[in-house]
């Protein structure tokens, strides 16, 4: 901690401070098999370095290339998503917060999880979107990209996530899941979760 | 004409093209936040050669993961490809993947579905 001075000179807010119990975080960590975190600001190059240590944990762990590719795929088009959101509702850098997640459930598939605040509207639309997505089949996931591929540019969907969910509706092994857990000033806060 | 060597980057592939040769390569990841912007003198580059003369292009990929955005530039040159073709130019691409990596196959499959000029994808 680099601001370690107003707490030194104030001795009652410096109790505040705690020392975190790392440990309970590494035991939830454990529990929870998360190979890979993040909280906080999204940046571009943030989401690259993410990606770059995440493909070498996959290699390290013999990950086969398929599944590799479709866990970094699915991490490139969910934070790539949250970037474009915030852009589109012009926050900056440090408004296109995220929580990224990378663990293994029970059965040892990759579960790639992102979430981040959005305005309670478009929250709505996009749990509806991964929702109708979660009722397709392959073949109709198939049809369903190469429509939305087909769309020019500046036809997209507010969110403009429309290709990226697609994209990884097709690489889940399990229905594309989130949840909208509605924040007091009229935003909400939005997960998604890809089984791999 | 003015060729393209763009060195690759984390996210961006390596592309190079010869106008005098008739030859596109692309080598590389692609995942840029916005592929449209930086694929753009691409896509000059691709329209201006199909526009001048009647060379004929090939097109060697060797692309590896393609985010969505990238996957949707990747259609907007095979289907200037695709007119071209149609108006009896020679046109072909020839993708060339790791046989370790069957995602890289399937994206090329679902691309040459839609295009009636030659498309190889080859094993490696």
């Amino acid at each position: 901690m680099p601001d370690q001075g107003p707490s030194a000179q104030s001795p009652t807010k410096g109790n505040h401070m705690e020392v975190l119990d790392l440990h309970a975080l590494q035991q939830t960590y454990n529990e929870q098999r998360i190979l890979l975190c993040f909280n906080g600001p999204l940046t571009r190059s943030l989401i690259e370095e993410i990606g770059k240590a995440l493909r070498n944990y996959l290699q390290g762990e013999n990950a086969a290339a398929s599944a590799a590719t479709d866990v970094f795929g699915a991490y490139i088009e969910m934070t790539q998503n949250i970037r474009h959101y915030a852009a589109s509702k012009g926050w900056d850098d440090l408004e296109a917060c995220a929580t990224v997640v990378i663990a293994r459930d029970l059965e040892g598939r990759y579960v790639v999880s992102a979430g981040n605040v959005v305005d309670a509207v478009d929250g709505t639309a996009l749990a509806q979107q991964v929702n109708g997505l979660a009722a397709l089949d392959k073949d109709a996931l198939k049809t369903a990209y190469k429509m939305q591929l087909r769309k020019p540019r500046d036809e997209e969907t507010g969110s403009g996530a429309g290709l990226g969910l697609i994209d990884m509706a097709r690489r889940a092994s399990q229905p594309l899941a989130c949840v909208l857990r509605e924040l007091p000033d009229g935003r909400a806060f939005f997960s998604l979760r890809v089984v791999i | 004409m003015t060729d393209l060597r763009i060195a690759a980057t984390q996210a961006t592939p390596e592309i190079h093209t010869d106008h005098a040769a008739g030859l596109l390569t692309m080598r590389g990841d692609s995942y840029p936040e916005n592929s449209f912007e930086l694929f753009s003198p691409l896509l000059e580059w691709v329209d201006g050669f199909l526009a001048s003369g009647d060379a004929p292009l090939t097109v060697n990929l060797h692309l590896l993961y393609l985010n969505t955005s990238s996957v949707k530039v990747m259609m907007d040159i095979f289907d200037a490809l695709e007119d071209a073709h149609a108006n009896g130019r020679e046109v072909t691409v020839h993708w060339h993947y790791d046989q370790e990596n069957e995602r890289v196959a399937e994206l090329a499959e679902e691309f040459r579905e839609d295009c009636s000029f030659p498309f190889h994808i080859i094993k490696q």
